[in-house]
């Protein structure tokens, strides 16, 4: 079957998470990715060991599904040989793609303005940590930016810790907005035969994924966009989270007077249908925290099981709140390939992982292998793609251009 | 300057602000975006707060748009949005496959007038599946994936987040992308797919891929931020003016010679003198000294050293401190706008840098039906007696 990005060749010289994840958006639609890692030790990506203070196991899960669907080159580019290669690749090339650090690329010779004039076509894409302007220079991770966006502060309820959103939150976005702008890039060469330089930076990335709240702050200049907010005190206590005998659910109903009615009828006997505080929209919002105390106690006397039955019927809507645990047995999930099964290699077996969070109906993206082992590509791409004969094959390794 | 997507015809039949966002996008780098609003329908803001004065969601989630206003219940609205999409690249949407079925707007109906039509949709769970015409609500695609229990404190409820739909949003785009590639190649069009589930889903990349290989209860229970598995990453400490502070340098031999002397310890304190003990045995008492050290000094001091040190970590701040950054400023990421009623305002900007053919303001958020004339007079070439006849019978506005 033929694949969207058939016939786009990537060098993907990234490391850790953002970079390899934006390639892997790529890899996953058929562009043919190289991944150029260090000949020693690769990508750092490689080194995970431990998640959570738990050991990764016995396949690297971290470095292996982001990695997906990729080649991998081995090339030390500190040398003047390795180098070499890299410019014959970038020649041969579509994108280039990098989240290593400026003075990194400056050094190793690998700059816009040198790949440009070895490719004009080429699509130069960074992934940097504060954008491409301006005077900060600080080392960069997911976390310490989304620190800086005020993502954090205001998740939690009031006086506890800040929150981060997830391992990997904020280079997973920084890499979508990564793969986004190379195929704008990429449509515009299209039209224009011009290549170009993009950076989507993890600052940025995260001020965007921000957009909900941020949106707001930045009109009203209100903290109630920018501070934590307890859930004993929202806008809409119809629309917020709520424990019952043995779980947690989110219960979202509109603050109307229908909304209010029918929830009240699945509270039986118990529901203050008639209690005055409660009679009007706007007195549901004024007394948000007397209803919230109220519907604590009344769910909390049922199983979510029962709640849900009862509010399926009346046509509420609610979820309970799961974790991953049911998230991987979630029907839902396998129905839309959003987790895959695939072969891994490393362990001989079968093993679950995330899968194709974008569908095309004609050109649908696969998995067709996981993360590729350290360099093990390097020689056929040299013979094949870069047009190297076996004996200066042998001569780049004398040099130690390639292991 | 050129413009990434010059000459692309998007209908935008989206309702919901991650949708929207979507269509912004590719407003942003130059396509040509009609945005069908309904003429009649609800306003699509919750119901549950003060309406504010000036809308800043739908500034942002609207923006680079023409707005046509329909009245997609009547069948001389329902033919103009045909018309539109028979000569559209890309129509994309978010509104629940049955309402879609019912107006004929669903793919099949759509890519019979336009066979190489790009028809992308986002809805709250995927298009296979018991549970695809769930409302598209972010907060239930969060409930369903995992993380709410886990994000917080021990002891304390679960968090709804908010911002797994813009995974979405850009994922939608992204989609459009790839399929226009594949159009370009074949002549062929196609169907684009993505939910606020896989949105959510892809968020919790790392956590969710460590659970489904490793396993077990420390991914289903919320961990104590003193019970990390490495105390110099994914940690923070308070401070003494009380904010908080944060670090992530996962390979901390690269970075304790620096580190060790600004909390106060030993380089060769045997305690913490090697990797394997500072993640391993010595791993919660570590964190009980770091926790001590850095509420000894107040947070300003700790970026400043921070910096000079040039170490992963940082101070957590709010939303004040990215609205006054320069940086922020010159790179775009946020905007001064001067909006012709309201004067200056600021907004979201570009999250993408590009040098040719970069993302700009071509024009604010429309009003209703503010270009409903120049879109079927340009575009579908109404003559103006039928635009008149059109708005008399209520079909447009």
């Amino acid at each position: 079957m033929a694949n969207a990005l058939d016939g786009i060749r990537v060098v993907d010289l990234t490391v850790w998470f953002q970079g390899p994840v934006a390639a892997q958006h790529l890899a996953d639609f058929g562009a043919e990715v190289i991944h150029v890692e260090r000949p020693k030790s690769g990508d750092q990506g490689r080194g995970v060991r431990s998640i959570k203070a738990l050991p990764v196991g016995d396949w690297n899960q971290y470095f292996l599904v982001i990695n997906r669907n990729k080649k991998s080159m081995a090339l030390d580019l500190k040398t003047q040989a390795g180098r070499d290669i890299m410019y014959r690749l970038v020649e041969r090339s579509d994108v280039f793609l990098s989240n290593l650090t400026a003075d990194n690329l400056e050094g190793w010779q690998l700059t816009y303005e040198k790949l440009a004039a070895v490719n004009p076509r080429l699509v130069y894409a960074t992934t940097t940590g504060y954008g491409h302007y301006g005077t900060t220079q600080k080392p960069s991770f997911d976390m310490t930016v989304q620190a800086l966006t005020g993502l954090m502060s205001r998740l939690g309820e009031p006086d506890e810790p800040p929150i981060y959103l997830g391992m990997g939150s904020g280079d997973a976005y920084g890499g979508l907005m990564a793969a986004f702008a190379i195929l704008l890039a990429l449509h515009h060469r299209e039209a224009t035969g011009k290549g170009q330089m993009i950076d989507a930076s993890l600052y940025g990335a995260q001020l965007f994924l921000a957009a909900p709240t941020l949106q707001a702050y930045l009109a009203t200049g209100s903290t109630r966009y920018s501070r934590q907010q307890s859930r004993t005190a929202p806008l809409n206590p119809l629309w917020n989270t709520y424990p019952t005998r043995d779980r947690w659910v989110f219960l979202c109903v509109p603050n109307t007077d229908e909304g209010w009615r029918r929830l009240c009828r699945s509270l039986g006997a118990a529901a203050p249908a008639t209690d005055p505080r409660f009679e009007s929209a706007q007195k549901r919002r004024e007394n948000a925290t007397a209803l919230v105390a109220l519907l604590d106690e009344i769910l909390r006397d049922q199983d979510a099981a029962e709640w849900m039955r009862r509010w399926r019927e009346l046509g509420i809507v609610a979820s309970p709140i799961a974790n991953l645990a049911e998230l991987a047995a979630d029907e839902q999930v396998w129905a839309n390939d959003y987790l895959m099964k695939t072969h891994c290699e490393e362990v001989q077996r079968e093993v679950t992982i995330r899968g194709l969070p974008v569908r095309l109906s004609r050109t649908p993206g696969s998995v067709r292998s996981l993360g590729p082992e350290l360099g093990q590509d390097t020689e056929l791409i040299l013979a094949e793609t870069l047009g190297y004969s076996w004996d200066e094959i042998a001569e780049l390794k004398a040099k130690g251009a390639i292991p | 300057m050129t413009k990434s997507l010059d000459g692309l015809l998007v209908v935008d039949l989206t309702v919901e602000f991650w949708g929207s966002i979507a269509a912004a996008l590719l407003g942003d780098f130059g396509a040509n975006v009609v945005r069908i609003d309904a003429l009649g329908a609800p306003a699509a803001e919750p119901d549950d707060e003060p309406a504010p004065a000036w809308n800043a969601r739908a500034e942002l989630a609207q923006r680079n748009k023409a707005s046509l206003a329909v009245d997609v219940m009547s069948e001389p609205g329902r033919a103009i949005v045909r018309a539109l999409a028979a000569k559209a690249d890309v129509v994309l949407t978010d509104r629940p496959f049955a309402q879609l079925q019912t107006l004929g707007f669903d793919y099949d109906s759509l890519a019979g007038l336009k066979p190489d039509l790009i028809y992308a949709q986002g809805s709250g769970f995927g298009p296979e599946g018991p549970d695809r015409a769930l409302p598209a609500l972010d907060e239930l695609a969060a409930a369903r994936t995992g993380m709410m229990p886990i994000l917080p404190q021990p002891g304390r409820p679960p968090v709804y987040p908010g911002h797994g739909q813009m995974y979405t949003a850009v994922m939608l785009a992204f989609g459009v992308l790839a399929a226009l590639r594949h159009r370009r190649r074949t002549g062929e069009g196609q169907q684009v797919d993505t939910s606020l589930l896989a949105g959510n889903m892809y968020g919790a990349s790392l956590d969710l891929q460590a659970f489904l290989a490793i396993g077990g209860e420390r991914f289903l229970h919320p961990i104590s931020r003193l019970d990390a598995g490495n105390p110099m990453s994914g940690t923070m400490y308070m401070s003494e003016d009380g904010l908080w502070v944060t670090l992530t340098m996962p390979d901390t031999d690269r970075w304790w010679p620096a580190f060790a002397p600004l909390v106060d310890l030993a380089v060769d304190d045997p305690r913490f003198d090697s990797h394997e003990k500072r993640c391993g045995e010595s791993r919660l008492e570590m964190m009980r000294v770091l926790e001590a050290a850095f509420r000894r000094r107040p947070a300003a001091h700790w970026r400043t050293v921070f910096l000079e040190k040039q170490l992963s970590a940082d101070v957590i701040e709010d939303y004040a401190f990215p609205a006054a950054d320069p940086q922020v400023y010159r790179n775009r990421y946020i905007v001064d706008l001067e909006h012709p009623s309201l004067g200056g305002v600021r907004s979201l900007g570009f999250p993408i840098f590009m040098s040719e053919s970069p993302a700009r303001l071509f024009r604010l958020a429309p009003c209703r039906g503010q270009h409903s004339f120049e879109v079927l007079h340009d575009i579908l070439g109404y003559g103006e007696d039928e635009i008149t006849a059109l708005r008399d019978a209520g079909a447009i506005g």
